[in-house]
């Protein structure tokens, strides 16, 4: 039997005030002219919470770069969802904050690119550091749930203790420390953004002595790095299992980066139901279950712990998607993940940055020149 | 972070509320959203966090619910629904 899925990540659109150098969003991103209009979000809703979703989760690009964004809260929270609202904060004062509050909006993720304005504007690619902490307080006027996110990579992680600090302050009710994962422009970036196992240990200890800490106060969830596992993460807890995405343009995904996987056609809410598309699509059939297993995950007892990993991994690393996802220690490409480390681990041949500290740069093109030979910022859709 | 007092009120905390009613599942289900998740409900922990109203004492809670079983040991009881309330504290789900 196919279970039901649990949340919605409605992708609304790829535009984005930043340009962060790890940003999971595809190469290719959705042109502003494919994007769904209002009426179709909010028909997307009412299936959604017929199919039994309790969670929508707006995400992008920016969800405040959608002006319709407070509708489309309204509307999934009166088809009866949750609704989550991951953003940067840019674009957002409080008059917007009060009407998506107004609208129903439960709970919202700020991230964070660090504690030090020069280096979060340098990952970003603009100028917003300032704006998030003054937003932070504006937010806890509000009787809304507060997550602060912030991803840690090779280029900030040696002061994740000053980072956490940092978040405190904002007093948040959740902190979620999230390693950078290696999808979109982060995979781009990887030499990078890969920390060294060090760095990786320190962080843990880190990351451990401050839940025990800030217990009951504030929640960290992290999320660790897959390259350093030893077996690969339960990505979306499971092709079709709980989870669905719905891209810009109205196409339904089973994760963020499932369009890399070429053969399969992914069906767009504009041409079929939600409920069709969740049971019988062929996109969402083709990874669901253990049918499609090779070994070593057919006959491994933790298949149906982690499903043989990320297919959008196995096929970027190996470029065959129905491989054992390489993060794993038992897959038969698991070297390739280990030459990742071994060079992330060995000073030589990572690239350094060729401005020694992150500066601030009057514009975003000046930025990318500076730092052309350590990363490629992500752009924006047409 | 210390078990809830006897005058502490619970509530759920920020973001966190009652879903609609499960019309076609277990009888007497409801579930609690949060942020990243929710938990389903029946039973006792049902009717603990439903007197989780930030008006109603830890006190007054224990009472209600010894007063509804009263087969079972009192102090048990009130060890439980303390322990219970904890947890859901520190997943940042219930306030106190």
């Amino acid at each position: 039997m196919i279970p039901n899925p649990l949340a919605l990540i409605a992708e609304i659109t790829h535009r984005c005030p930043l340009h962060c150098v790890y940003c999971s969003n595809p190469l290719e991103l959705a042109a502003v002219a494919s994007e769904l209009s209002t009426n179709d979000w909010l028909n997307v809703f009412q299936q959604a919470a017929k199919l039994g979703m309790l969670h929508a989760h707006f995400t992008g690009g920016e969800p405040l770069a959608r002006p319709d964004l407070t509708e489309l809260i309204a509307g999934a929270r009166t088809a009866g969802l949750y609704t989550n609202l991951i953003t940067s904060g840019i674009g957002l004062a409080e008059p917007r904050l009060q009407a998506l509050v107004a609208a129903g909006l439960d709970h919202i993720q700020l991230s964070f690119q660090d504690s030090q304005e020069h280096a979060a504007n340098w990952i970003a690619g603009a100028r917003a550091h300032a704006h998030k902490i003054e937003l932070s307080q504006i937010i806890r006027r509000h009787k809304i749930a507060f997550t602060v996110n912030l991803v840690v990579h090779r280029q900030n992680l040696d002061h994740l203790q000053e980072m956490i600090a940092f978040i405190e302050q904002l007093n948040p009710d959740r902190m979620e420390i999230a390693h950078t994962q290696y999808y979109g422009w982060a995979l781009k970036n990887r030499a990078a953004l890969l920390p060294t196992r060090e760095q990786l240990e320190k962080a843990v200890e880190i990351v451990d002595a401050a839940q025990n800490r800030l217990a009951g106060r504030i929640r960290i969830d992290s999320v660790v790095p897959d390259y350093y596992a030893r077996y690969p993460k339960a990505c979306m807890g499971g092709w079709g299992k709980q989870l669905l995405l719905i891209n810009p343009a109205g196409k339904v995904l089973p994760c963020h980066a499932a369009e890399v996987i070429p053969g399969l056609e992914f069906e767009n809410v504009r041409d079929h139901t939600l409920e069709w598309i969740w049971r019988e699509s062929s996109s969402f059939r083709r990874f669901r279950g253990e049918e499609w297993m090779p070994e070593p995950c057919r006959s491994c007892d933790r298949r149906a712990e982690d499903f043989g990993g990320c297919r959008c991994q196995a096929l970027l690393l190996t470029g065959d998607a129905t491989a054992t996802d390489p993060a794993c220690s038992l897959a038969p490409a698991h070297h390739l993940v280990e030459a990742a480390l071994l060079e992330a681990n060995s000073n030589s041949n990572v690239p350094q940055p060729n401005v020694s500290q992150p500066t601030p740069a009057s514009s975003f093109v000046q930025l990318q020149q500076k730092t052309a030979e350590l990363w490629s910022y992500r752009t924006n859709p047409e | 972070m210390p078990p809830p007092e006897d005058s502490s009120q619970p509530r759920l905390a920020a973001g966190c509320r009652w879903g609609a009613e499960n019309k076609t599942g277990a009888e007497q289900e409801r579930v609690i959203l949060f942020p990243e998740g929710a938990i389903r409900l029946q039973g006792t922990g049902r009717q603990i966090l439903e007197r989780c109203d930030g008006q109603r004492t830890f006190a007054q809670i224990i009472e209600e619910l010894q007063a509804q079983f009263t087969v079972a040991d009192p102090a048990k009881i009130r060890a439980d629904i303390s322990q219970f309330l904890e947890q859901l504290r520190h997943k940042r789900i219930v306030d106190y």
